[in-house]
């Protein structure tokens, strides 16, 4: 197989963000960040199927660059390579230009077989990426996978509909996203972190490197704007304990459920 | 230059329409209505007419049907290409579709072809009289709502959470039913499905009386489902459980999964992470058992027992059982 690459994000664990209800703003200050859960699950994707039929497992980023720090987190669970795209002028950017930059990387890249994402972003959670990046390349897409293997020539998959399941067959190079816990992904190994951290050197490409012009990219080439941030409170609720043994609690249950027709 | 007229994507199982697609009319028509703007059902392949009129009972004004036999399953490279030319033709203003696995699977590919804007699983919808939406899509696992609209470019493009608005139905209103034929002579379905499984099942977010399962029971449910039968409720999950591939993920309750309005929501051993929270926010009474004193979901509860449900869920069946 040729190359896999691997669309990875970095997002805050969303229990550590604050909403500062009076400023409307987020503080991501105090949140710690990780690779997107699901992404984790493309990557365990992308080396499962390294092991059975070779090829390069290649991550590629879009973000800043405290990404890199991340990035060797994936590197340590066993990836080939990573790239970090990272320039000023693609902050702010909607799916739109982060799709363009991702391709655009991708197509420097080359030589690829299979493109791997994560099924959403716990962050911004749209899900449209893995499309718009098989748009800007011209391949077929298959979204929400929870399983996947090489046949041949092609690609077999397992996806999520309504109701249901399909399997179907798709032609490679494709692009595909991979749903959230489809697999067990594997924990980085220890040493090969130390390599990552000491001895192993992160390609960086910018918008010269990928030759893209300001106005495509970042909030520039973004089509929709966030207008304001609300809170969402969870209503207040009763919080009453029903204490007492198990006949008297099981009868309050059946009561409660009753009561509620 | 667009017209003042809204699209939606009209998802057909067969010839019945899927509920997110019919709520969404429901929805659009107060956003029509207010400004004189024009509602569009629509639809392809080659659906019965009576199917096409249902849109319209449903609050359409009229039903567009991209009319083609290679078009009534669902494929993202034929439907991406036919509704792109159908779009560029007609300029609706607005285009959304329900944020089903096929309906998201077609929106972001067509929003990049449209080279428009795209808002993913709003669950609100306003428009003011340039015909500007303001959607409201929950973002970091539904404690936020962020407000997002698509200035320049139309149309502007949204995929709406299923379960969030209600559907109308007036039997007696009638429009007009137009058919277009799309050339789909220069592309290919590059996705070959092999195999479909799909069992019909309640729509959780209409679901009145509801147990949901989570870690808690062990990954078992069959006692679980039992009960459910026997106080007449319907069955959720949490993510893990549905991941898990125990039931369809049509059954999970959270940001990721559907959202309850039940009068009662009976909760057993979930944890209460705001990805499930989000989810059971509308719900009347929420009950839960968990055996952590401390576990969050507490604090989305009602009426909360500290507990084992391998205990409390055998007990309530033998009551309700003897009492039948
Ligand atoms: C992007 C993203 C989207 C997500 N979307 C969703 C979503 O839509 N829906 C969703 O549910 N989750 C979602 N999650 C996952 C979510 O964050 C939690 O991990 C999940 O809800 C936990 O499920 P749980 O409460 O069943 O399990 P756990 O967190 O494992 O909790 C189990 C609970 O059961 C209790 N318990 C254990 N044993 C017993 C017993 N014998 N009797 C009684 N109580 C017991 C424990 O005290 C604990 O409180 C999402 C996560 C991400 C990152
Ligand atoms: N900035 C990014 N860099 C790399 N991959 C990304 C980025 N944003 C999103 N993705 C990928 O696209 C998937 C879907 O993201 P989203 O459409 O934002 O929900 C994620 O799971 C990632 O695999």
């Amino acid at each position: 197989m040729k190359n896999i690459i691997v669309c990875t994000k970095i997002v805050p664990k969303s229990e550590n963000i604050i909403f500062d209800t009076a400023t409307k703003r987020l503080d991501r200050s105090k949140a710690e960040n990780q690779i997107n859960e699901t992404d984790k699950n493309a990557i365990e994707t992308a080396l499962r199927l390294r092991e059975e039929n070779g090829g390069k497992v290649i991550l590629l980023s879009m973000g800043p660059p405290f990404f890199e720090s991340y990035l060797k987190l994936g590197m340590a669970m066993g990836a080939d390579d990573a790239i970090l795209l990272s320039d000023r002028s693609f902050g702010g950017a909607d799916t739109f230009p982060t799709a363009l930059v991702l391709a655009t990387a991708i197509k420097k890249i080359g030589d690829y077989d299979l493109i791997l994402a994560g099924e959403e972003s716990s962050d911004a959670g749209l899900g449209q990426l893995p499309g718009q990046i098989a748009e800007f390349l011209d391949l077929p897409q298959v979204l929400f996978v929870s399983s996947l293997e090489v046949a041949g020539d092609k690609l077999m998959g397992k996806r999520t509909i309504r109701g249901g399941h399909e399997t179907v067959e798709v032609e490679m190079p494709a692009v595909i996203s991979i749903e959230m816990h489809a697999n067990q992904a594997r924990f980085p190994d220890f040493r090969r972190k130390r390599w990552a951290d000491s001895d192993y050197k992160l390609t960086i490409w910018g918008s010269k490197d990928l030759e893209l012009a300001e106005e495509v990219t970042g909030l520039k080439g973004s089509f929709t704007i966030v207008r304001g941030l609300v809170d969402i409170t969870p209503p207040k609720r009763k919080k009453i304990f029903i204490r007492g043994d198990s006949k008297e609690i099981t009868s309050k249950l059946v009561e409660l459920m009753r009561e509620r027709k | 230059m667009t017209t003042k007229d809204i699209w939606v994507f009209i998802e057909r199982e067969g010839e019945e329409i899927a509920e997110p697609s019919l709520e969404i009319l429901g929805k659009a028509t107060e956003l029509t209505k207010k400004f004189g703007y024009t509602l569009t059902g629509i639809l392809l392949g080659t659906p019965g007419d009576e199917t096409a009129r249902e849109t319209i009972r449903y609050g359409a004004d009229r039903a567009i049907i991209l009319k083609h036999d290679d078009l009534n399953d669902y494929s993202n490279d034929l439907y991406v290409k036919s509704l792109f030319d159908a779009i560029r033709k007609e300029t609706p203003t607005a285009f959304l579709i329900g944020a089903t696995p096929y309906g998201r699977d077609l929106a972001g590919r067509l929003a990049a072809r449209l080279r428009t804007g795209l808002t993913a699983n709003a669950i609100n919808m306003e428009m003011d009289e340039n015909g500007l939406v303001v959607f409201g899509v929950p973002a970091y696992g539904g404690k936020i709502l962020a407000e997002i609209v698509c200035e320049k470019t139309r149309p502007q493009m949204s995929t709406v959470r299923p379960g969030t608005f209600n559907k109308v139905y007036d039997p007696k209103r009638e429009g007009k039913i137009r058919t277009l034929i799309p050339d789909l002579s220069n592309v290919r379905n590059r996705v070959k499905v092999l195999e479909r499984n799909v069992s019909k099942l309640k729509d959780l977010s209409k679901s009145e009386r509801t147990i949901v399962g989570g870690n808690g029971t062990g990954g078992d449910i069959t006692l679980v489902k039992r009960l459910a039968e026997l106080a007449n409720c319907d069955i959720g999950v949490t993510r893990p459980l549905a991941d898990k591939g125990l039931v369809p993920r049509d059954l999970q309750v959270g940001s990721t999964g559907y959202s309850l309005k039940s009068k009662v929501a009976l909760i057993l051993g979930v944890s209460g992470s705001e990805h499930f929270t989000s989810g059971i926010k509308d719900c009347e009474t929420v009950v839960s058992i968990d055996i952590d004193e401390r576990s969050e979901i507490f604090n989305h509860s009602d009426y909360c027992i500290v507990g084992d449900v391998s205990e409390i869920v055998p007990l309530l069946i033998n009551k309700l059982e003897d009492k039948a």
